[in-house]
């Protein structure tokens, strides 16, 4: 949406992180459909054996977090799921807008400590955000391989090229592949 | 003609088939003239198509030739009636965003080699095969004529390399 303020609406972050099973979106999203809230905005995924939710939650004011709070408490008693609520500020609402690359940085090689860290402080200290991020030990009990693949968007003026030489010490030093490749969308 | 406004989902004419052009007469040619028009005034605009400026009839408009990924490879400004994919081969995936579905982008398989056939703006039996990014638009925009988008045809929430179904 072009327009995300809406003073009229109260925001609020839900964090669910479950053993996985077949119902756990629907049972979350039917109190929030009793209650009468929106959800603007979700990502859900499966970690390991669990199910994670982060949902951006709004609701007309006036209404609380403690309501959203009984209610989810309610729901952890019938259900066990454990859920986490958080009430958003004004100045989160909004999706910051940036201008520079999106680009996908596959980094993979064999398992070490520091290997996240390491990538995203080197990116980090040059301004790249990353937008999403997952990781995945893969490779066998002997030889475990780590794969991080990212999404980030370069500051304006770095270019993809200048983006691999930023991380080209990394490869040599950790002894891993990265990667990086524009994913900037193509509009039609 | 002026750059048409281009119209967003859920206008219903964007999820409709379009009928084939019966036959080029001065309607036609003042369509695809505004056709032309509204791409060249979107801003990196590689496309539009006749559904998208509110006329449900088989036509569309590609140009890749000053984009990024296009300029290397193409066949300059395509005005495509009554189009027709002929030949396809090849997949692979884009991530692709489309005027009509503004602020959402997601991963779509699309032929890469492709033969299209259609009649140009003149009214002349045509024949383009072509690659790349102009492939891939020239799908995107034919598929508006079939009332479907991008949003029909996403494959993958990620990047696919994270498929679920290799994960034991």
């Amino acid at each position: 949406m072009s327009e995300c303020r809406k003073d009229n609406l109260a925001h609020f972050a839900v964090t669910i992180i479950s053993k996985d099973r077949p119902g756990i979106v629907a049972d979350t999203t039917e109190v929030l459909f009793r209650l009468g809230c929106n959800l603007e905005d979700s990502s859900c995924t499966m970690l390991g054996g669990d199910f994670a939710m982060i949902l951006i939650v709004s609701h007309e004011k006036p209404f609380t977090k403690a309501r959203l709070a009984e209610e989810f408490r309610l729901l952890q008693e019938r259900t066990g799921l454990n859920i986490h609520v958080r009430t958003l500020h004004d100045d989160e609402i909004c999706p910051v807008k940036e201008e520079g690359e999106l680009c996908l940085i596959s980094v993979y090689g064999s398992d070490q400590p520091g290997i996240v860290y390491r990538v995203t402080r080197a990116l980090a200290d040059r301004q790249v955000n990353i937008t999403d991020l997952n990781t995945r030990l893969i490779g066998t009990v002997e030889e475990p391989v780590y794969v991080l693949m990212l999404e980030a968007i370069l500051p304006d003026g770095m270019t993809v090229d200048d983006a691999e030489r930023l991380l080209d010490n990394l490869k040599k030093e950790l002894n891993v592949e990265i990667g990086v490749r524009t994913i900037t969308p193509v509009s039609f | 003609m002026p750059a048409q406004k281009i119209l967003i989902y859920p206008h219903p004419v964007l999820k409709k088939m379009c009928r084939p052009v019966p036959a080029i007469d001065d309607e036609i040619a003042s369509l695809v003239a505004d056709l032309l028009d509204t791409m060249r005034e979107g801003p990196g605009s590689v496309g539009v198509a006749a559904p998208q400026i509110g006329v449900s009839l088989r036509v569309c408009v590609v140009d890749v030739s000053a984009s990024r990924l296009g300029k290397e490879n193409n066949h300059g400004q395509l005005v495509m009636i009554n189009p027709e994919i002929v030949a396809r081969q090849g997949a692979a995936l884009m991530r692709e965003g489309c005027m009509s579905v503004p602020d959402y982008t997601g991963e779509v398989e699309r032929g890469t080699d492709i033969t299209v056939r259609f009649l140009d703006g003149s009214g002349h039996l045509a024949e383009v095969t072509a690659s790349g990014f102009e492939a891939v638009a020239i799908q995107h925009e034919m598929d508006h004529l079939d009332g479907i988008l991008f949003l029909d045809r996403i494959v993958s929430l990620k990047t696919g390399l994270f498929r679920r179904k290799n994960y034991k």
